[in-house]
Parts: structure tokens; C-alpha cells; sequence
């Protein structure tokens, strides 16, 4: 039972992190959060500064909400968005992960290099390791 | 994510390594030396390879210990020995997801200057990748990496 719920919650996750890479993927959109990181804001000023309809922006507006990325609230009769923290942060952790598989990676090659060029010099009689 | 339009969220590593940038090129395309160093296993790991690095060529490895198994693949986009290659990687890491990885090495005297920049790419691009076959993407994959150097 908790190892299928467990599964469950990794798939959600996987979706959520897709849905978040998803919607990064636009530069309206990565604007639209830049935006937003700044503080909440009204649909209307939030579309202002793009060169395109309001209809258009909402779209994006949409992609990111339901991304996860951006929550909407009403305050009288404006619609405010602003940015759900937390879904940055499982893009920090993409990054993070990604960052310390490749540092350890590149830790690994240079203990290999090390390897290969001591084996270089000594001749292939004083090898510390015989072939994998 | 400050970078052009194409692309999204990005890692970069970069690396100074105390070998020839025709060494390290060999460690990330010929398969008996990219078994050694590309597990993410520690100990005793089997680790099988198999690539042909040429653009639109394959890579894959499967890496497997104590009952768990790793599997990464992708397509090579450009292979500029020994200084640039560039290949996309579907893995655990990406949500299986096809992501583009660039390996850069820049000799430096005895030393070679590696730098790693793995991203996701613009889904769209993905989107016409999976429906109309691997040539869209590649196309668009070596428009980012001309739009890069």
C-alpha cells in the first residue's frame, strides 16, 4: 500500500516537473514569472507590456496556472496572480540533481584519466589494475 | 534560464582536468572507456555501451547493480572531435524526457578546460521531434547549437 502510494507521488511529481519545464519553455511565459517573481500583480498589468492581445497573454497566463506555477485570487473585481513558490523550487531541485550527477560524473573521469596516464608511464607490467 | 529564447532551464559544470582534450574526447565515445567513469553506481557495477558517434548516431547505456538498473540513450547532434560534442540524453535524471547535453573542451597547455551544459529543450521542438521523426529535431537541435557557439 505505501510503496504504491509512494509511486503515485513520484509519477505526480514527474508530471508537475514536466508540466513546470513545460511552461519555462515559452519566453512570454518565463517573462510572465520573471514578472510575477517581483511581487503579485493584476492580469491586466501583467499582459501591458506584451506586444500581443490580452486574450493571447491569458493563454500563457493558463499554461502557467495550470503548471502549477501561478495561483490566481480575486480582490473585488481584479483577478491577482502571483507565483506558487514552491513549484520553483522542484525546478531547483532538477537543476541541483542534474549539477551534483555531472560533478560526480566528472570525478569519476578524472580518477579514470589518473588511472590511465599512471598506467602510461609505469608500462602495462606495473598496472595497479588488471583489465575490467 | 537568462539565456536566448530557444532554450529553458539549464546546468552548467565546468571542469579544469589534467589531461588531452583527444583523451577525454575518447572517454565520452568510445563504449570500453565510457563504461568506466559513467556509472552512477558505486562498486561493482556491469556497465554496457554502445555508440556510434556520428550526427544522428546512437549512444546507450545500461548500467545495472545489486538489482537496480540505470539506463541512459540519445542521439549524437554534432561531433566536432575533439572539441564539441553534442548529443541528446533520455534518462531517471530527465523524467525521461529528451534533453540536449554539450561537452566542450578547450586545451589549456597539458590541460584541458571541460565544460558540460545539459538543458531542456523547448517542448515544442520535442513535440514535432516525437510526431514527425527524428530529423525536426535534430534540425532544430543544430539550430540551438549554431545559435550557441
Amino acid at each position: 500500500m505505501i510503496e504504491t502510494e509512494a509511486r503515485t507521488q513520484v509519477a505526480s511529481h514527474t508530471a508537475r516537473l514536466n508540466a513546470v519545464f513545460a511552461a519555462l519553455a515559452d519566453p512570454t511565459r518565463r517573462a510572465i514569472i520573471e514578472r510575477l517573481s517581483r511581487g503579485e500583480a493584476r492580469v491586466t498589468d501583467v499582459a501591458e507590456p506584451f506586444p500581443m492581445s490580452l486574450n493571447a497573454v491569458s493563454k500563457h497566463i493558463r499554461v502557467l496556472e495550470e503548471s502549477g506555477m501561478v495561483e490566481r485570487h480575486r480582490k473585488g473585481r481584479d483577478h491577482i496572480l502571483s507565483i506558487n513558490a514552491r513549484s520553483l523550487d522542484e525546478v531547483d531541485g532538477w537543476i541541483e540533481r542534474t549539477r551534483l550527477y555531472w560533478e560526480e560524473r566528472l570525478d569519476a573521469m578524472e580518477r579514470l584519466l589518473g588511472d590511465l596516464n599512471q598506467d602510461k608511464t609505469l608500462g602495462p607490467k606495473d598496472r595497479r589494475h588488471g583489465p575490467r | 534560464m537568462d539565456r536566448d529564447d530557444m532554450t529553458g532551464p539549464i546546468v552548467q559544470v565546468r571542469r579544469r582536468m589534467r589531461a588531452g582534450a583527444e583523451q577525454i574526447f575518447d572517454l565520452w565515445t568510445k563504449p570500453e572507456l565510457m563504461v568506466r567513469w559513467m556509472s552512477p553506481f558505486p562498486g561493482a557495477v556491469d556497465c554496457k555501451a554502445s555508440c556510434d558517434p556520428r550526427p544522428g548516431g546512437a549512444f546507450s547505456l545500461v548500467m545495472s547493480s545489486e538489482g537496480s538498473i540505470r539506463e541512459v540513450s540519445g542521439v549524437y547532434v554534432l561531433v566536432d572531435r575533439p572539441r564539441k560534442l553534442v548529443f541528446t540524453w533520455i534518462g531517471p535524471l530527465t523524467n525521461h524526457v529528451t534533453t540536449l547535453v554539450t561537452v566542450e573542451l578547450n586545451p589549456l597547455g597539458d590541460e584541458t578546460d571541460v565544460v558540460l551544459t545539459h538543458e531542456r529543450l523547448p517542448t515544442q521542438a520535442m513535440h514535432e521531434g516525437h510526431t514527425r521523426g527524428w530529423g525536426i529535431i535534430l534540425d532544430h537541435l543544430a539550430e540551438v547549437v549554431s545559435h550557441d557557439v
